[in-house]
């Protein structure tokens, strides 16, 4: 077999693969596109594809007011939460990887701890603080939990992965006259970036879905994300599920989502460079 | 030595402080504007052309308060889930509560809603259909506002059903027959493990004169009337005349198995008509609609109402103008409107007499009969904990074991009234 | 002498140096991890705490001046109930093979996104998407696939309606959501492992397979393990697509659906918090197996510098 057939032939298992996944992501997708397509009068007739396509459900949500305040609270909030959660949890990832310190072992245990809990449980007692400092239906009411919970993992994940980073890279730096934060900002970060995007995408996202703090946290539009106002959808009558407009809805949401992949996933690229450790 | 982890630590604590002030502006202040008090709407205010209605209060009112709608989500649950939680924090910033009809023992007996006593009283059940009065009383003591109603309705293909059944054994009877000829043939109910059930199952064992708790909610009424109820539908599961899907049916599957040509018969509310009309004209046009069928000889149905009712908060600073507020929000005219533009069924007997409303509503009389004998759900503070255990005890439908499931409702409604084991 | 004084003083130098570098270094721990704690106790620790205690009290959301101190009774009603050991095992079951597929496929997705030699923006994109749409909306849009007639998987069955296909279901939609999460986790840590290593390999005759399981692995291990680890805690917490699918009929209620039912529904606020806190000491229980019996790592332990 000459390089050019092995190659072609490598090319076509991978396409092969990618179509297994995009299969795997898309056919849900197409599923709930469709449902948003679908008017009052195709809406239950079992069709996989939609047969009188409508975009009436599209113009509805945009009109709505709430929905559209809701979209630029989720992406505010959702932003600053996981800018937050990644500068903290950076720092606090690259101690407990690198560094020695009193209180090593209880902080990861209570950063555990922390996101194992029930968050049904906290809830009530979260709605009784805000309300008495004040913070309630604010972003920075929301903000503050969606920091909180999304710590744990954000400790957890990079630090895994600042673990893996050569010691020696470390080493080198410091005996070129680097001071611990030099060698940190100029070394060790970048190399971590790979870990650090992972972190940014998951936070996003977990914070974009987050149903049972937007819902409780808040009460009027002023801080309200978007799956908090999708429940609020009515349809025409109380017995009726506004179907068409929550897939249209998460159609809409889920943009920003693979917008913000699209542009991080470059960076989540091979990282260790085969140059790096030599000399 | 520099202490270049001390500065990243400042920069995050400043960029943490200056979000803090900048987003601290937008704190929700529900304060009142310019001295008009602001009675805050929680309850039905995102119903469709509600916010005509709420303007039109406004304008009535004349500068003596303004209204507010708030949104809530859209299903009862969430919306006792949010309510509930910011009652126990005593929070002044709800006046106005719409709540669902068997949330008012719970609420009362929580001391969360005010009573409405003399004038007041007299005037919100003046032109009121005496059944949702009964849903806003606890205890001898009159705490909401009835502002609309429901009840479910049997609706039938006039193509396929020449005569509408006036007992439940006429139902099975038709119905089989057209199973016979190969014809749609299912009775659609609602039996989902979910509180449209409750209403189904409460239709039933009412028809039959039975209840599930006594009137002061101090112990169960389990008796063979219940038993019979479970009989009925036990009967009816098992039977090829049940959906496949009736464990899994709430009212927008039952609505499609009617849609879908599956369905004769389904038990379903009002909305189906003008919904059906939007959905598929040509059933639209082949729907009929009669009173829920008998299910004791010679003894009405009594249909199991829907709807909601106002109430005043407890903790709201401005409790007369939040009454005038949920008197004016209700007022006849409003009701029809709310009728016309929402599928809200009138409270007020007058509104079942404007054209204007026969017109939309063609099943009013159907409608109205069954209101004046229709019943509450059981009558309790602990109304959530046994519509938990009804829909839980009773799923699902194809399994239930009349004498069985009837002891196991029993005793799990004792547990819940004396506070003991845990809800499933 | 002078030279040993000397070689003393220089010792000692050197020793206090040292100790000044552990002390720097200490300082600098503590700095850099103090804001990440002090947001984590500021807002999780008095709900917590307070869940606890409520945990010993009849309590009662509608009657907050009655609540009674009654020791471990509570936690005696839950363990003693069949709804409570009903829910654990189906949640077990959930996650256990939840995660195992999860771990399978997150794997293989993993893998494609790493090093698919076309198309790989789109592929990384794409298979991002399941796990950023809505959980709930997904669910919903799930139940309405199966659901009898008006689905385009039921067809003419209703799944929905019996305990094994609704889990299945459950397992299903679970899955298809979490997958990207755990190929994300995973693909970090492929990140991670040196072309020259595999290259290596590759040029010595080991084929991909076998360059795959002898030296990918073991390399991205710690990953495995931290992926694994949060998956599992988070699948034990299994809510959302219950809730849609079937609220917990025929039998599939997890413990958070029926701590959900009793906190919320009930507003037992003491039976609520007690099976809160079970469900904490259990994935305390699940985090501490993976720490001891599979090693996981917990930062900041393990490696020699």
């Amino acid at each position: 077999m000459t390089a050019a057939t092995e190659t072609t032939g490598k090319k076509f298992g991978w396409a092969a693969a990618d179509l297994v996944v995009l299969l795997y992501a898309f056919i849900p997708v197409v599923w709930i596109i469709s449902l948003s397509l679908k008017g009052d009068d195709t809406l239950n007739d079992g069709n996989y594809l939609p047969r009188n396509p409508t975009g009436e459900a599209y113009s509805t949500i945009f009109q709505n007011d709430d929905f559209i305040r809701a979209l630029i609270n989720s992406i505010g909030i959702c932003l600053i939460s996981t800018f937050i959660a990644l500068v903290l949890g950076t720092m606090a990832a690259y101690a407990i990887a690198r560094l020695e310190f009193p209180g090593k072992r209880t902080i990861v245990a209570t950063a555990l701890l922390v996101s194992m809990f029930p968050q049904i449980a906290l809830v009530t007692p979260l709605f009784k603080i805000e309300t008495a400092i004040g913070i309630f239906d604010t972003w920075l009411g929301l903000i503050i939990p969606y920091v909180t919970f999304a710590l744990p993992l954000a400790i957890y994940t990079l630090s895994a992965f600042f673990r893996e980073i050569p010691w020696e890279l470390e080493k080198a730096a410091k005996m070129d006259g680097a001071t611990p934060y030099q060698a940190f900002r100029k070394v060790i970060a970048p190399l971590a970036m790979p870990g650090v995007f992972t972190t940014a995408i998951l936070a996003f996202i977990a914070c974009w879905n987050d149903f049972l703090f937007a819902i409780s946290l808040t009460s009027t539009n002023n801080a309200r994300t978007v799956p908090a106002a999708m429940s609020y959808f009515t349809g025409a009558t109380t017995f009726e599920k506004p179907t068409a407009a929550i897939a249209a809805a998460a159609v809409v949401i889920t943009i920003p989502i693979v917008i913000f992949v699209l542009f991080f996933q470059r960076r989540i690229v091979a990282g260790l460079t085969s140059g790096a450790v030599k000399g | 030595m520099r202490h270049p982890g001390h500065e990243a630590r400042r920069k995050a604590y400043a960029a943490l402080g200056i979000a803090a002030f900048a987003l601290g502006g937008l704190a929700a202040c529900g304060g009142d504007d310019n001295g008009v008090p602001v009675i805050n709407l929680y309850g039905g205010a995102s119903a469709a052309g509600f916010d005509k209605i709420i303007a039109d209060c406004n304008e009535q009112a004349g500068g003596e308060y303004e209204i507010v709608g708030n949104l809530l989500p859209s299903d009862a649950d969430g919306q006792r889930e949010q309510m509930v939680r910011r009652l126990a924090a005593q929070d002044d910033s709800m006046d106005l509560l719409g709540m669902d009809v068997t949330w008012t023992a719970e609420f009362a007996e929580a001391g969360w809603i005010r009573e409405i006593t003399g004038d007041q009283a007299a005037a919100a059940t003046e032109d009121t259909l005496q059944p949702t009065i009964d849903t806003a009383t606890w205890d001898d003591k009159l705490y909401g506002i009835p502002k609309h109603t429901n009840v479910q309705i049997l609706w039938y293909r006039k193509s396929l059903v020449p005569e509408a059944p006036t007992t439940w054994e006429q139902v099975v009877e038709q119905a089989q027959k057209l199973a016979d000829e190969g014809k749609p043939h299912i009775i659609g109910m609602t039996a989902a493990q979910y509180e449209g059930y409750v209403v189904v199952f409460n239709t039933i064992l009412a028809s039959l004169g039975g209840t599930l708790v006594n009137e002061d909610s101090s112990a169960p009424t389990v008796d063979d009337k219940t038993v019979e109820a479970l009989d009925i539908l036990s009967n009816f599961a098992t039977s090829d005349l049940a959906s496949k899907s009736l464990g899994n049916s709430q009212e927008p599957e039952v609505f499609a198995q009617m849609q879908n040509g599956e369905a004769a018969f389904i038990v379903n509310w009002p909305y189906v008509l003008s919904a059906m009309r939007q959905a598929d004209p040509e059933i639209a046009k082949d729907l009929g609609f009669a009173r829920l069928p008998e299910f004791e000889g010679g003894q009405d149905a009594r249909a199991t109402l829907g709807g909601m009712n106002y109430a005043i908060s407890e903790y709201s600073k401005h409790p007369d103008e939040t009454y005038d507020a949920a008197m004016c929000l209700r007022s006849p005219e409003h009701q029809l409107q709310t009728a016309l533009e929402s599928g809200d069924p009138p409270v007020a007997p007058s509104v079942y007499e404007e054209p204007e409303f026969q017109d939309a509503y063609p099943m009013y009389e159907v409608m109205l009969d069954e209101l004046e004998t229709a019943v509450p759900r059981p009558v309790t503070p602990l109304y959530q904990n046994i519509s938990t255990i009804v829909s839980t005890t009773l799923s699902p439908p194809t399994s239930i074991d009349p004498q069985q499931t009837a002891d196991d409702l029993e005793s799990s409604i004792q547990d819940a009234i004396d506070g003991k084991g845990i809800l499933p | 002498m002078s030279t040993t004084t000397e070689a003393e003083a220089d010792i000692k130098t050197a020793k206090r140096r040292a100790s000044e570098g552990k002390r720097d270094e200490a300082r600098l721990g503590m700095m850099l991890v103090a804001p990440a704690v002090i947001v984590m106790l500021a807002v999780a620790a008095y709900p917590i705490l307070y869940a606890i205690y409520l945990s010993f009290f009849r309590a009662d959301l509608r009657t907050p001046d009655a609540n009674e101190f009654i020791w471990f009774d509570n936690y005696v009603t839950v363990l003693s109930s069949s709804i409570w050991w009903q829910a654990f095992g189906v949640t077990m079951f959930l996650t256990i093979v939840g995660a195992t597929l999860e771990l399978a496929f997150g794997m293989a997705l993993a893998v494609v996104m790493h090093r698919t030699l076309i198309g790989r923006g789109i592929v990384r994109t794409s298979a991002l998407v399941p796990y950023g749409i809505v959980t709930v909306v997904a669910a919903f849009s799930w139940r309405f696939a199966w659901t009898q007639g008006i689905g385009w998987l039921a067809g003419d069955s209703a799944p929905l309606t019996e305990r094994w296909p609704s889990l299945w279901i459950i397992v299903l939609a679970e899955v298809w959501k979490t997958v990207p999460f755990m190929a994300l986790l995973l693909m970090a840590g492929l990140a991670l492992v040196p072309e020259d290593l595999l290259k290596a390999a590759s040029m010595d005759g080991a084929n991909a397979w076998q360059r795959f399981w002898r030296i990918t692995v073991p390399l991205i291990k710690p990953s495995i393990l931290v992926a694994l680890l949060f998956r599992t805690l988070d699948a034990f917490r299994i809510f959302d697509n219950i809730y849609v699918l079937t609220n917990g009929a025929n039998d599939t209620s997890s413990v958070s659906i029926i701590a959900y039912n009793n906190l919320i529904r009930g507003l037992n606020l003491g039976i609520g918090s007690t099976m809160a806190v079970l469900i904490f000491l259990t994935t305390a229980i699940i985090a501490f197996l993976f720490v001891k019996l599979f090693g996981a790592a917990a930062p900041g332990q393990g490696e020699a510098r």
